[in-house]
Order: structure tokens, then sequence, then C-alpha cells
């Protein structure tokens, strides 16, 4: 017993101490990557490219369920976006609700005969409609497939752009976020997917379907929500991306070559994370051809989202997480440690297995062996205090990371008492919120063990308009 | 009590772990300083860049003829930031006196040289910011050094040399990027193709016949790039050149050079445009009918009457645009697209007149007996394709009330049973006596059993 607990202790210290290297690691990459995309963008004319003809055409797809609330606003502040050539095709995914009326009334619909060839699967479309006052805009009207996945397939097949973007329907872009998030497609090689960043809208002001005044919200846990979001995007997101190791891109706010969507299928339907499930598969698809390309992620392109207002909502979509990632990666496993697919065989999926998907069953033995260790009296108190207080000040100095990124380069929250607040939350993130965190988790993994993939609408509490 | 050296003796190896508690608060404690530091020395940035920009702007026109010496402000480096800045964005849209004022200044003052040499001497990051600032002072002598670049080992160079060529847009910015296609097979390769359309296309611009001599001597892996760049920016001066382009065995070329007719004259464009209209492919189909559309010219309407009924949904959307561009020629297109008994033109065609608002131009047009027949057939025709919302509300609110009986007789005509909710509901809502009347009295029309049915609708084609 005595010898199970320290193997046990060791492994879980060499364990955290790489987690811990890698994180130092990907928080200075990111600090230079950002660096550099700043200096590269310098000497792009965005202001030009918004006229050029060379600007590839991009289909905005925008899967609806039960939406009528939103629906009308978010298609107008789609429409109102900076780009040269774009189309919004909105998919009405079976909602119960009035979506597709409101956009009926709202857009002048009017149904039309056009070709839809059902490339990528999904379920049956029932019309697609044409709006009488905005030649941008198609709606396409489909049977509920109970998934994101599915909705956005229909939207994949009915889009004619060289570029797709995948948006959530709630979702807010900024301005010239296209334009943004379309930056590396005009570099040297080929980019064959980009993903934006994506913030929390929660406490911010909007105007007619924009953003007015960034802020941070009141409530605690969406507030832990945005130091996790700029700590995930702008060291994660950022640092992986550098090395052409980026296995996610949100679902909220990503561009796609649309050709390589429809090579590979579009989406795969009966994905619980549509989006990790995408990007993993067109890293295989790419591998496998031998192709020299890259998936990128641009820091500055915004999509803003509501994060989930309550612990309930909360807990559900982190489970729901968890069986996305234990999904993909399961359904992936011949390509860890396969050359054949290179870096994301060797480094990023078997990174993914034992750092984020097997987390948090390490941390659970990581907590019982040490009381296990307390109770059997063989525990090195000072030992154990001092490694704990290391795991706390690492964790928040990598949190301080993510809001220095966000102050060194995009400054979005302009108060002194916001960024204040953000610092103060990298410190109170570890208890009991990261506990919590790890116990979501471990029902996501127990719900994708007992096959229950059941997937729950997250609450809104809906932003502040003016 | 134990010391605090025997405490970090009895923990042997793990004092490492101290060690890297120490250092992690140490490095948390500097983050939150540089954070602080870093915004209120921006803070302070911010404001003495305003209060400089603001003096510099002030004595602009001294700094511009040479009254405040150059001396007072090339060697502060913000300083000369902020009149560069000014400099560069005054050029982009200042006219040929005002440019080449300025171009003097920039020689005059040492500034183009000092980012020539910057553009020669420097590397990495630096030497691409110099080389993307020389290119916006849109100066001749600074396209060899920017040309140099073009053939740097660092593709972040190259780009930046391309994007210094291309801020430049002159024609001579054109030419050492036109050369290397041309003779440096390798080229193509080593340079990504947006930035590159995009700096031949602002450099082309000002003139651009300088691209034709390279189109046609380009293989045919190059011309339809070199193409697509001069079908964005061809002038009328080029017709012949364009019309040898129009017949060239390549999709892309011709596509191209229906896109470039668009600015041709007319007499010449129509002609070659119409064969285009024919065209195997489809995209170069649609580029002469949007080229057709942008001509505004009348005698296309048979050729854009015929693709509107193209199998291919992009081309009858971009026909129905160019036909409702042609003003005074409504009833004329709408019964010569009836007469076609295609389903989906006139659907195309009824979905842009309502975006352009022709369609309540026809509904004024009821009012006045010369043209109400013809409105008449026209209305009837987009009541078919789906059409009701618009004149169901001009039955409703109309000011004239002829206009609101025509639509009326014009709806009852139509004896569409869709129409019976809507009129019913008009009928309940009715402000006036005479306007519910004027509803019973449809509504009755529509309901009439005695009536004659409604007219077929005409057979489409497919998709």
């Amino acid at each position: 017993m005595l010898v199970f607990l320290e193997l046990s202790n060791n492994t879980l210290f060499v364990y955290y101490l790489i987690s811990n290297l890698v994180y130092l690691g990907l928080l200075i990459t990111s600090i230079v990557s950002s660096a550099q995309h700043q200096r590269r963008l310098a000497s792009i004319r965005l202001e030009g490219l918004k006229t050029s003809p060379f600007v590839p055409s991009i289909s905005l797809l925008v899967p609806a369920h039960n939406e009528e609330a939103c629906i009308a606003d978010s298609v107008r502040s789609l429409l109102a976006l900076d780009y040269p050539e774009f189309e919004v095709i909105v998919v009405n995914d079976g909602s119960r609700d009035r979506t597709l009326e409101v956009l009926q009334s709202e857009f002048q619909l009017r149904e039309t005969d056009i070709l839809y060839v059902p490339e990528a699967p999904c379920r049956p479309v029932r019309g697609v409609y044409m709006s009488a006052t905005e030649p941008r805009l198609l709606v396409v009207d489909k049977e509920s497939g109970g998934s994101k996945a599915d909705a956005t397939n229909a939207a994949l097949n009915a889009a004619s752009s060289q570029y797709v973007c995948v948006l959530d329907a709630d979702a807010i872009l900024e301005p010239d976020a296209l334009i943004r998030i379309m930056a590396p497609m005009f570099g040297g090689q080929r980019v064959v997917a980009a993903g934006g960043i994506v913030r929390a809208i929660n406490g911010c002001r909007v105007t007619d379907g924009r953003m007015a005044e960034a802020r941070l919200p009141r409530g605690r846990l969406e507030t832990m929500q945005v130091v996790e979001y700029l700590r995930a995007f702008l060291i994660g997101r950022e640092g992986w991306a550098y090395f052409n190791l980026l296995l996610i891109i949100s679902g909220a706010f990503g561009v796609f070559e649309r050709n390589l969507l429809r090579q590979i299928g579009g989406y795969r339907p009966k994905a619980i994370g549509e989006d990790i499930d995408l990007v993993v598969r067109l890293h295989r698809h790419l591998r496998e051809q031998e192709e020299d390309y890259r998936i990128s992620f641009v820091p500055d392109p915004v999509c803003w989202t509501e994060v989930p207002p309550d612990l309930r909502s909360l807990a559900s979509q982190r489970a729901r997480w968890q069986k996305g990632i234990m999904d993909v990666l399961w359904k992936n496993r011949d390509m860890v440690f396969n050359p054949r697919y290179g870096r994301i065989g060797m480094i990023a999926l078997p990174y993914h297995w034992v750092w984020e998907m097997l987390a948090p069953v390490i941390e659970l033995v990581g907590y019982s062996t040490i009381i296990a260790a307390a109770l059997l009296g063989v525990l090195n108190r000072d030992f154990f205090v001092l490694f704990l207080l290391f795991g706390y000040a690492f964790a928040t100095l990598i949190s301080i990371g993510g809001v220095l990124q966000e102050e060194i380069t995009y400054r979005r929250y302009q108060n002194w008492r916001d960024v204040a607040r953000l610092v103060g939350y990298c410190f109170l993130e570890h208890f009991p919120y990261r506990q919590m965190h790890l116990w979501w988790r471990l029902k996501g993994m127990w719900q994708y063990l007992r096959g229950d993939f059941h997937w729950q609408p997250l609450r809104r509490a809906g932003f502040q308009k003016t | 009590m134990r010391s605090v050296s025997d405490f970090v003796r009895w923990l042997g190896p793990a004092q490492y772990v101290l060690d890297a508690v120490a250092l992690t608060v140490v490095l948390i404690a500097l983050l939150l300083v540089f954070i602080l530091y870093r915004r209120a020395r921006r803070a302070r940035y911010l404001k003495m860049r305003d209060r400089r920009t603001l003096d510099v702007r002030r004595q602009w026109h001294g700094i511009l003829d040479g009254r405040v010496p150059p001396e007072l402000w090339r060697f502060d480096p913000l300083s000369r930031e902020i009149v560069e800045t000014i400099l560069a964005d005054r050029l982009e849209v200042a006219g040929q006196d005002e440019a080449e004022a300025l171009r003097h200044m920039v020689r005059s003052t040492g500034l183009l040289d000092a980012r020539i040499h910057e553009a020669r001497a420097l590397r990495g990051w630096r030497r691409r910011q110099a080389l993307v600032a020389l290119g916006r002072m849109r100066a001749p002598e600074a396209v060899p050094a920017l040309a140099e670049a073009l053939d740097d080992g660092n593709e972040e160079t190259r780009l930046a040399a391309l994007r210094g060529l291309g801020r430049a847009a002159i024609p001579a910015a054109a030419e050492p990027i036109l050369e290397r296609l041309l003779h440096d097979p390798g080229f193509v390769r080593r340079v990504p193709a947006r930035p590159l359309l995009n700096a031949l296309l602002a450099c082309s611009r000002p003139r651009p016949q300088t691209l034709l001599p390279y189109v046609r001597a380009a293989s045919d892996k190059l011309r339809p790039l070199l193409a697509r760049v001069l079908g964005e920016v061809a002038t009328a001066d080029l017709d012949d050149d364009l019309l040898l382009l129009a017949s060239d065995p390549l999709a892309e070329v011709r596509a191209s050079a229906a896109r470039a007719l668009a600015e041709a004259k007319p007499r010449l464009a129509l002609l070659a445009l119409s064969s285009l209209a024919y065209d195997a492919e489809w995209f170069v189909r649609l580029r002469a009918v949007v080229a057709l559309g942008e001509l505004r010219e009348p005698r296309a309407i048979p050729v854009l009457i015929e693709t509107l009924c193209d199998p291919n949904r992009y081309v009858r959307l971009r026909s129905a645009a160019a036909l409702a561009r042609l003003e005074g020629r409504l009833e004329e297109i709408t019964a010569q697209v009836l007469e076609t008994r295609d389903r989906y033109a006139l659907q195309a065609l009824v979905s842009e007149l309502e975006r352009s608002g022709d369609v309540e131009r026809l509904v004024e047009a009821l009012a006045d007996p010369k043209r109400r027949a013809t409105a008449e057939a026209a209305l009837l025709g987009a009541l078919r394709a789906g059409t009701q919302r618009m004149l169901l509300d001009a039955l409703a609110r109309h000011p004239q009330s002829r206009v609101r009986k025509a639509v009326a007789r014009l709806l009852a005509r139509s004896k569409d049973p869709r129409l019976k909710a809507p009129v019913e509901r008009l009928a309940a809502s009715a402000r006036t006596p005479r306007e519910r009347r004027l509803a019973r009295w449809l509504l009755a029309q529509l309901r009439d059993p005695r009536a004659p049915q409604p007219e077929p609708r005409p057979a489409g084609v497919a998709a």
C-alpha cells in the first residue's frame, strides 16, 4: 500500500510538473505569437482589403433552434458586417417556436426551388427560402436533427462561397471580425481553417445588435468564466496554433474552406463536440493526403456570446464538453502515436488524452492518495503544503498571464476596476470553482460511459440591450 | 521550533519546490506591477502622442514647405512617426498637385532616403516595417529597394515587399512584379496569390495598359491571373485588346474579359457580351450578364431575357438585377418574361422588382389609362410569382382611391384562393366604410363560384 501511495504521489508530481511546464511554454509562445501577429497586421491595410475584389467570399452558417427572440436582430447584425462579399444562411432546425415566422415577416421570405444537393448528411429539408428584401439572405427550413452539427451540414449544403463561417445564432460579431479572421488567408501558407476569439457578452452593453461597451459581468460565476476564456483562448489556442497543433476551433466562430469541409462530409451529425470533432477530422484528412496546411487561431476578431449564468447550465455545458472530448479522442485513437499523422498524432492527441480527457480522473486519484497518505500517516505535510502552494501560485500565474495578454494586446476591458476584478478572480478561481469543475467533468465522463448523450439547451439570461 | 535554515536543510531535494514557489510569487508580483505600469505608461504615451499630433497638424503647412526645419522633428522618433503617418495618409487621397508637393517634401527632408536605407540595411520585422512604410511614400525611387526585397530568402520579407509595392500604387511598382512573374517560374510559388493580385491591382490601376504586353506574353498558367487583374482595372481605351481576350480559349480569361467589357464603349461591348452570355461555362455567362447590366443598354433586353431562363440560379438572379436596372422599360420587360412561361425566370424578376421598389411603380401605373393594360398584365404575373403582400398593402394603404380600386379589380381577376384570408382580415380591420365596402366586394369576387377559375400557373423549368 505504501509503495503504491509513493508511486502514485511521484507520478502525480511528474504529471503536474509537465502540465505546468507546458502551460508556461504556451504562455511564452502566445506572447511571442501575438506580438508577431500585431506586427504582421500593421503591414496589412484592412481598409484596402474591404474594397478588394480578390477577397474570397464567405457564407455565414447560422443554425437556429428555437431562437425567435433573437434571430431577427442576429441576422440584421450579421448583414451589417463589414466584408465585401458574403451571404447569410440561416437554418431553422425544426424550431417549435416562431423562428421561421419571424424570419418570414422580417425579411419577406419566399420559397425558392434552388438546387440543393445534400452532400453533407443531415435531416430532410422542408424548404429553402430567399428574401425579397435582402439578396444575401437564404433560409433553410429542415426537420430537427437534435444537434448543431446536423443543422450546420444543411447550411453547408446550401453554401456557395469559397469559405464558410460557422456561428451561433445568438453570437454577436464585431463589425470587422470577418476581415480580421480572414487575414491569415492572405499569407503564404495554405490556411484551411481559422478560429477567432470568443468572449463573454454577459454584462456588456449591446446597441442595435452591436457591442457598444465591453464590461465584466457582475456575477461571480460569469467573471470566473471570463478568466477561463482569456486563458483558454489567448494562451492555450494561441500557443497551440503557433506550432500548428490546434485541435479545436470554437463552434461559435470559425472559418473553414468550404470544399474541404464537403470533402470530409461536413460535420459528423452524431458528434457530441462537433467543433473539436471537425478539426481532428480535418487534420486526419489533410495528413492522409500529405497536404501542407495550417489551422490558425486569430486573436483579434471577436465573437461575443453569452456564457452560462447559473451553476446548473454551466455544469451541463462542462459535462457536455467532457463528453465531446472523450467521443473525439476515442473515435480517433488510431491516430495517437501514429507517425503518419505527424505532430498531431505524436504530440497534440497524446497531450489531450493525458492532460485533458483523463485530467479529472488523475486529479481525483491525486486527492484520494493524498487523503489516504494523510490517514496512514505517511504524508509529508510540509512538502504537501509547499506543493499545494506551488500549484496554487503557478495556476494563478498562468491566469494572470491571460489577463496580461489581454492587456498588452487587445484591451477590450478599458475600465480600471474591470481589470482589477479580473486579476482578483485569478486568485479566487482555484477553490471551490476548480473542484466543482472537476465534479462536472467526472459527471460528463460517467454519462459518456453510460451512453447518455442527451443534450440539454443552456438557459440564457439575455444580454443588456439599449 | 525549527529555524528557517533547519527547515530548508530538512526539506532536502524538496527545497526546489520552495524555490519554485518563491519564484512563482515573484513572477506574479512582477506581472501585476507590469500590468499596472503598462496601463499608466500607455495612458501617458497616448496623451503625449495626441498632444504631439495636434502640434504637428498645426504646423503642417510649415513642415510641408520647409519653414519648420526638418531637424526639429526628424530626429525625434515619435514626431517622425507622426509626420510620416500623416504624410502617407494624405498621399493615399491627395490629388496630383498635392501629391507632388508631398513627394517633394519626402525627398527634401531625407525621409525617403532614410527609409530606403532602412529597407536595405535592417533585418527582421524592422525591415518589413520599413518596406511597407517605404511603399506608402509612393515614390518611384523606392521601387528598386522594394524589388530587391522581393527576392529575399524570408517569406515574411517577400510578403512585406509585395505589400509595399502594392501600397506604392504606381505603374513603376508593377513592373518588377510582372517581370518576375514572366521570367522567374518559381516566383509565383514564392509569393502568396492574394497579396500578389492586390499589389498588381493597386499598381496597374493608374495605367492598365502596363498589363497588356504581359497578358499577351503570359503562359496558359499565368494568363488567367493577369487577365483577372486586367478585368478589374480596365478602361474604355482598351477596347480592341479586350475583344481579343473575349475569344481566348481559357474560360477564366473570357470571364475576366467580360468583367472588363463593362467599362468598354457600349457599341463594341454589347456584341462581345451578347456572345459571352451564351458561353458554355456558367461563370463566363454570369460575368457577361453582370457586365450587360452595368452597360444599362436597352438593346441588351432580348439577351437578358434569355439568360433569365438560364439553368444556373446565379445567372438568372443577375439577369433579373440587370433587367431591373433598365428604367422605363418595366412593363415591356415583364410582358416579355411572361411570354417565356418560365416560372423561375418570373420569380427571379419579381423578387428583383420588389427589392428595387419597381412593383410600387407598377401599382402607380394602374391609375394611368394609357399604361393600365400593360401594368395589369405585369402585376398579374407578379401576383402569380407570389407578390400578394405588396398588392394587399397597396389595397389597404394607397392614398389614391382610384389605385386602391384598380388593385381590388386586379386581385379579383386573379381569383387566387390564398388571398381570401388576408382580405377577410382587411375587411375586419377597415377604418372607413368605403374601405370596408371595397374589401367586402373583393371578398365576394374571390368567393364567387360562378367566376372563372384562376389562370393556370405557367410550367416551370428544372432548376
